[in-house]
């Protein structure tokens, strides 16, 4: 198995020394803000990662993730604020420690897959044997001697991730890279991603499926609109994930004052039915009981992430 | 920056396209030369028309331009720019090396073009049974001003690519301004004709008349015209390179 860093690349070892430890702050948008025309495609945005976490960057599409990674990379000048990585812009020196996967049709189609790592190795000063080794991590072997031309969805985003470890980045910036992949491709990135932190690194990788992420990341920045909707540790966001207890009874209304005076907030739908969020069935029998209030239905409904992240963004406007 | 221009000059030799360019140059100044020297009309006792069949090496410049626009103009469309960039964030490091890159390769085009057009060019004359009316001198001044032309086209397509980025539309303002649109300038404008980059160019070769009977600016001037051409392409293509937003 080939090592995520390069073996003897000099400068990579130099680069180990002043390698941010873990909790340093590795990634700092600040009121970051990107107009293009009369479109605001990124608004007032600001949040910090620090080093060892992998961040989930969601939103629906169009919500301004792409604008705001390629700010981050250089790519992109903000109309306001400013993207610092390592604490200084984009540039010359903090390059060889970031690694991006942007977009999976990035390749030309004639040149083979370790001929374009093949380019870009030789403009970062990377040894020739590291194309090789970067080749074997992703699982591309062979494959990279074949033109891009002839590759999968899922082989491409396997070569643009091999391109981003070229120099042994501390931090990975991934722009969708679930798009294409089979679910064992998926499966195999969730751990490389999962090893990749392990070892105190930092990962960015967008998504707009929560759930297509929520196995790898530790914390969500959720965007929407091109603004931030929320930062939260994906246990705050599982414990938004309560259920609710849905309660069907003769006089329903009966049970409101009841289920207040435990402190739970219910919500009458119909004439015989009502919901209380974030309580167990086990709680609402034993109130409606004390309370004296025949049950004629008594229904746990479970949420998922999914529908968090819905209503946290406007996938889950009316 | 030599990393860069290492990088670059792999780039042009990884795909297919520049294989394809030098094929067709080839292609196309043996073509000139063979169709120049069997025309009814070529009297090739007379050396303009002499020159007119050995120089079809000229086209190497076209073709330079062409390697040059496709540098900065394939990149973009394929998307590898983003990468190239997140690699090199000094964006005018990689103009540069694309420059370099290309103008090592238009240097090669146009000994090439040059070589291939003075060789069967002299040796269709003979076969006609024409003396060649050409000298020392004269050979020198054709391969290296070709030579020179076509470096410094292909820096003008690099600069006219990265000003453009749209390959397509790069590539047929290219062919517009030299088939068409330089041609037109020497009908009703000859003497602003003499000083656009395709005479200029064609001067460099120490040709005196070009195809039309304006004269053309001496070699030296020639090459002046041409490099502030290229000098003003690179520069403005710089400029907004370093400008825009990738995205």
């Amino acid at each position: 198995m080939a090592s995520l860093a390069p073996a003897q690349d000099r400068r990579a070892q130099t680069l180990h020394l002043d390698r941010p430890r873990r909790g340093q702050e590795v990634v700092a948008a600040e009121h970051l803000s990107k107009r293009f025309g009369g479109v605001v495609a990124v608004d007032d945005l600001t949040f910090r990662l620090e080093a060892g976490t992998v961040t989930g960057f969601l939103g629906p599409n169009g919500a301004g993730k792409t604008t705001t990674l390629r700010m981050l990379l250089g790519l992109v000048r903000p109309t306001a604020g400013q993207a610092l990585l390592f604490g200084s812009r984009y540039c010359e020196a903090t390059a060889p420690r970031v690694g991006a996967v942007l977009e999976a049709a990035d390749f030309h189609p004639g040149r083979t897959g370790r001929e374009h790592l093949m380019t870009l190795a030789l403009a970062a000063g990377v040894p020739a044997r590291r194309v090789d080794e970067v080749l074997e991590v992703v699982e591309l072997g062979s494959a990279g001697r074949r033109r891009v031309g002839g590759y999968s969805l899922g082989m491409r985003q396997r070569l643009g991730l091999a391109a981003a470890l070229l120099r042994g980045p501390e931090l990975l910036i991934l722009d969708e890279p679930a798009n294409g992949l089979d679910p064992e491709g998926v499966h195999w990135l969730r751990t490389f991603l999962r090893d990749f932190a392990r070892a105190g690194k930092t990962v960015l990788v967008s998504s707009h499926v929560l759930a297509e992420v929520a196995q790898t990341v530790d914390r969500v920045v959720i965007i929407d609109r091109g603004r931030l909707v929320t930062i939260a540790g994906l246990d705050e966001l599982t414990a938004r994930m309560r259920g609710a207890v849905r309660v069907r009874a003769p006089s329903v209304r009966a049970l409101v004052p009841a289920l207040a005076a435990a402190g739970l907030e219910a919500t009458v739908l119909d004439g015989d039915e009502l919901v209380v969020p974030g309580a167990s069935p086990d709680r609402v029998g034993e109130i409606a009981l004390a309370a004296g209030v025949a049950l004629r239905e008594l229904v746990e409904e479970s949420s998922t992430l999914e529908k968090v992240f819905l209503e946290l963004t406007s996938g889950g406007r009316p | 920056m030599t990393a860069q221009l290492r990088s670059e000059l792999r780039k042009m030799r990884t795909t297919r396209t520049n294989v394809g360019l030098l094929l067709g140059l080839v292609a196309l100044v043996l073509f000139g030369v063979i169709a120049g020297s069997l025309g009814g009309e070529a009297d090739l006792s007379l050396p303009e028309n002499q020159r007119e069949v050995i120089g079809n090496g000229a086209f190497a410049a076209v073709f330079a331009a062409l390697i040059g626009l496709m540098a900065m103009t394939s990149e973009f469309r394929h998307g590898t720019i983003r990468a190239t960039f997140v690699f090199t964030p000094d964006r005018v490091r990689v103009i540069a090396a694309k420059v370099l890159a290309s103008v090592l390769v238009g240097i090669g085009f146009g000994a090439v073009g040059a070589s291939i057009g003075l060789g069967t060019g002299t040796l269709m004359i003979r076969l006609r049974g024409y003396d060649v009316l050409f000298d020392a001198a004269d050979v020198r001044r054709l391969v290296l001003g070709t030579i020179v032309m076509s470096a410094l086209w292909a820096a003008c397509g690099v600069g006219l690519g990265a000003v453009v980025r749209n390959q397509v539309v790069a590539i047929v303002a290219l062919f517009a301004w030299v088939f068409v649109v330089e041609i037109l300038l020497f009908q009703y404008l000859p003497g602003v004709a003499r000083y656009a980059p395709g005479a200029a160019g064609t001067a460099l070769t120490g040709d005196t008349v070009g195809s039309s009977s304006v004269h053309l600016l001496s070699a030296p001037v020639g090459g002046v015209v041409l490099a502030a051409y290229a000098a003003a392409f690179v520069l403005a293509g710089t400029v907004l390179i370093r400008r825009r937003d990738v995205t």
